[in-house]
């Protein structure tokens, strides 16, 4: 029941995860974070089994980090998207794989491209130019075909955003306390203020 | 239970379903209660301007074995007379040979019947809506067979109906059911809607103009079920031995048997 | 004496000449109204589990008798009446059954039902509730109410609640006394009267692009372009829909249809003037890696 979303537009790409942490039938919290930032331009989000979506993530985190600090140089986000598909391909064939599905966006640092990536636990990698995990992509989906443009400004990445999350709100049976929404420009990632306590009315 | 799966590769010979419930009910034990098993066989039906073709293959099977060369799929219905020379109407059933029978026998005693009450033959468009009925009477209990119903309309134009084994019904141009109902299907799809055939010259990607379409004459239709059989019995196992065709017009019905290949 | 003389010269047609006193029962309930509660039930103690056995795909995959589902059905409220559009596909496994089912069922001239699950299901009992609002309109010399008719399919799903029947459907009709409206029943029994609803395995992505653009006060231009791209965003994302638009606009005076078109110009249309569905690319691309 966790929300991921991911939309690319013309310099920017919008990543947002759900605030809600959820075990069983309890949320433990209303505040987590399911993002890590990789490098200066690269930031992903996750969903997946509990206790594996960390690990994995900072696992990954921590090997992007290091190979910026020894070569003085970030990795694209192409690159790391592959690396972190090899990582899963070989998990899969472990004694126990992880259980992750993965969102991966970033501007390259050369190019100034956007771009982001789908991954799942299977380590199935697409670029994509708009993106969802889990049962966000029933709802998000349809939204997004029909009203999302690749040349679009930060502040539209956003409306199309609040028309997504604002559609699971109104549909999803459960409450998944807002979303965690950050950017990633050529600048870096920056963090998105997002009105969580808007109230949806259904048609 | 791949024991007794439907499908060829995994299994010896069935005679049966797969799964079947083992219902007890208060320390009662039921037997297995299975009145189903699969006749295999192929039928296709195809609607021209004036005229309709039924046809089925004469095959009849049980598992891997051959039961005979010669049980019809096709039936002429609603004539006065047992030897039916006076019907207006085709009815094909293919999927399990008793349950075609029964249906077929009911359905023609209900249109004997309008026939006696009303002195004028049922309409094609009346009697597929029985049918359609008849079949989900047995809802609870169904029918297993898929129908199809064929004879020309009230402005003499041919018409198919075909069925689900439930009673789920639709006019259509042309309609392949039973075993190599996924084998025929998509070849009637391009050789009589003409699916993704385009005008030649039309333009390029999406320019092109779809080919018009346009009701087949009755001999190119003969043709096309004969190859359809043909190659049905190419590559799948339960079709084969004959082909029985039966041509509605307005002058009635016309009977043709072909033979198809016996191995 | 008297009674023999009265059995032997009862008219022929009324003895049983033919048949047998098991086969005459069926011919006459072959004679009988057709649209009647009779059914046959195998003879098994529980006969529901029976049937799931026999026809339910997604409880038993080799089940023999594959009966026809999957569907994006929508309908929706305005204040132009109610837009109510389907797409056209009936799957029974993974094989395409047809492409050219009519999923909108016109119950009579100014009522309208959708067909989701068992189409069986929807067409026999949508047919018989038209049989049931004209001897309504008879009894009472009045068109039925929408809310009327929902409620006498409502309660006759629910008599045979836990047989196996299986369908989501919505009834919308416009009458003096209700405006526009609209109900969702299923087959457990739900009835609903509400402004929008979405049915079957393509209803998320349907209601994606609806509630996103839906207002009460759409005009009808706008009412109907919604409608058909909420079915389009449907087909596009969900495997078990496409085919057909199949739209149709509810008044007060009766529905009208508006088309029967294939999606798949529509969908090219759609995407090479407004520059939609940017994931699909027009030319076969290596994805670069």
């Amino acid at each position: 029941m966790e929300v991921l979303l991911g939309i690319t537009g013309k310099d920017f790409v919008l990543i947002a995860a759900s605030k809600a942490a959820m075990r069983g039938a309890t949320i433990l919290k209303t505040s987590d974070d399911k993002t890590r930032q990789l490098n200066k331009h690269t930031l992903t989000a996750f969903s997946g089994e509990a206790g594996d979506t960390i690990q994995f993530s900072e696992y990954i985190q921590a090997n992007a980090q290091l190979y910026s600090m020894r070569n003085e140089t970030d990795l694209s986000p192409k690159a790391l998207a592959n690396y972190v598909r090899g990582e899963l391909a070989s998990s899969l064939r472990s004694r126990k794989p992880y259980n992750v599905n993965l969102l991966l966006g970033g501007v390259d640092p050369i190019t100034n491209k956007p771009s982001l990536f789908w991954l799942d636990y299977l380590a199935a990698l697409a670029p994509v130019p708009y993106a969802a995990h889990g049962y966000a992509q029933y709802y998000c989906l349809s939204i997004l075909d029909k009203h999302h443009q690749p040349d679009i400004s930060l502040e539209e990445g956003i409306k199309l955003l609040v028309l997504c999350t604002d559609e699971l709100k109104r549909r999803m049976p459960i409450d998944f306390k807002g979303m965690t929404v950050k950017a990633v420009t050529k600048d870096g990632v920056q963090v998105i203020p997002f009105d969580d306590d808007k109230i949806v009315k259904s048609a | 239970m791949a024991m007794f799966s439907q499908n060829p590769v995994l299994n010896g010979p069935n005679y049966s379903f797969a799964e079947v419930p083992r219902d007890r009910v208060d320390g009662l034990r039921e037997h297995r209660f299975n009145p189903y098993t699969d006749n295999g066989g192929s039928t296709l039906a195809i609607t021209g301007a004036d005229f309709a073709i039924v046809a089925g293959d004469t095959r009849l099977t049980s598992g891997y074995s051959i039961n005979t060369r010669y049980a019809p799929k096709v039936f002429k219905i609603g004539g006065t007379n047992s030897n039916q020379s006076d019907a207006t109407l085709l009815l094909s059933v293919v999927g399990y040979a008793a349950d075609g029978e029964a249906l077929k026998e009911r359905l023609d005693a209900v249109c004997k019947m309008y026939r006696y009450r009303h002195n004028k033959p049922m309409s094609v468009n009346a009697c597929a809506k029985r049918l359609s009925t008849i079949l989900y009477q047995k809802r609870f209990f169904p029918y297993y067979v898929h129908a199809i119903l064929a004879g020309l309309d009230e402005e003499g134009k041919g018409a198919v109906y075909s069925y689900d084994p439930v009673g789920s019904y639709e006019r259509e141009q042309c309609r392949a059911a039973g075993a190599a109902a996924s084998l025929i299907m998509p070849f009637l799809d391009n050789q009589v809607n003409f699916k993704n055939q385009y005008q030649p010259g039309s333009g390029e990607g999406h320019a092109l103009a779809e080919r018009e379409k346009a009701p087949l004459p009755r001999e190119e239709v003969e043709i096309l079920v004969k190859d359809a059989f043909d190659s049905a019995v190419e590559r799948h196992i339960e079709v084969g031995d004959g082909l029985q065709m039966m041509i509605i017009t307005s002058s009635g019905i016309e009977e043709k048997l072909l033979p198809l290949k016996k191995d | 004496m008297d009674t023999l003389v009265a059995r032997y010269s009862r008219p022929a047609a009324h003895q049983n000449e033919t048949f047998g006193a098991d086969q005459d029962e069926d011919l006459f309930n072959d004679m009988a109204p057709t649209l009647s509660l009779k059914f046959a039930m195998p003879p098994v103690a529980q006969p529901s589990a029976w049937l799931r056995a026999a026809t339910d795909d997604r409880s038993n995959p080799a089940c023999p008798i594959k009966i026809a589902h999957g569907t994006t059905t929508l309908a929706f409220r305005f204040q132009g009446g109610i837009i109510v559009a389907t797409d056209s596909r009936a799957t029974a496994g993974n094989w395409i059954a047809s492409q050219t089912v009519k999923k909108v069922i016109e119950i009579n001239n100014c009522l309208l039902g959708t067909m989701a699950g068992g189409a069986a299901d929807c067409q026999y009992w949508l047919a018989w509730l038209g049989m049931q609002c004209r001897l309504h309109e008879l009894r009472h010399k009045r068109r039925i109410s929408v809310a009327a008719a929902s409620k006498i399919l409502a309660n006759l799903v629910y008599q045979y609640k836990g047989m196996g029947l299986s369908m989501g459907t919505m009834c919308a009709g416009v009458t003096k006394e209700e405006g526009p409206a609209l109900y969702y029943i299923d087959s457990d029994g739900t009835r609903l009267p509400g402004n929008l609803f979405c049915v079957g395995s393509g209803q998320t992505f349907a209601y994606g692009v609806l509630d996103a653009e839906y207002r009460y006060d759409l005009t009808e231009e706008e009412a109907l372009a919604l409608g058909s791209r909420s079915i389009l965003a449907a087909t596009h994302r969900d495997a078990y829909s496409g085919g057909f638009i199949n739209l149709y606009h509810v008044k007060e005076d009766g529905w009208v249809k508006h088309g029967f078109s294939d999606t798949n110009p529509i969908f090219w249309k759609t995407k090479l003037e407004k520059g939609e569905f940017t994931n699909v690319t027009s030319q076969f691309e290596r994805i670069e890696r």
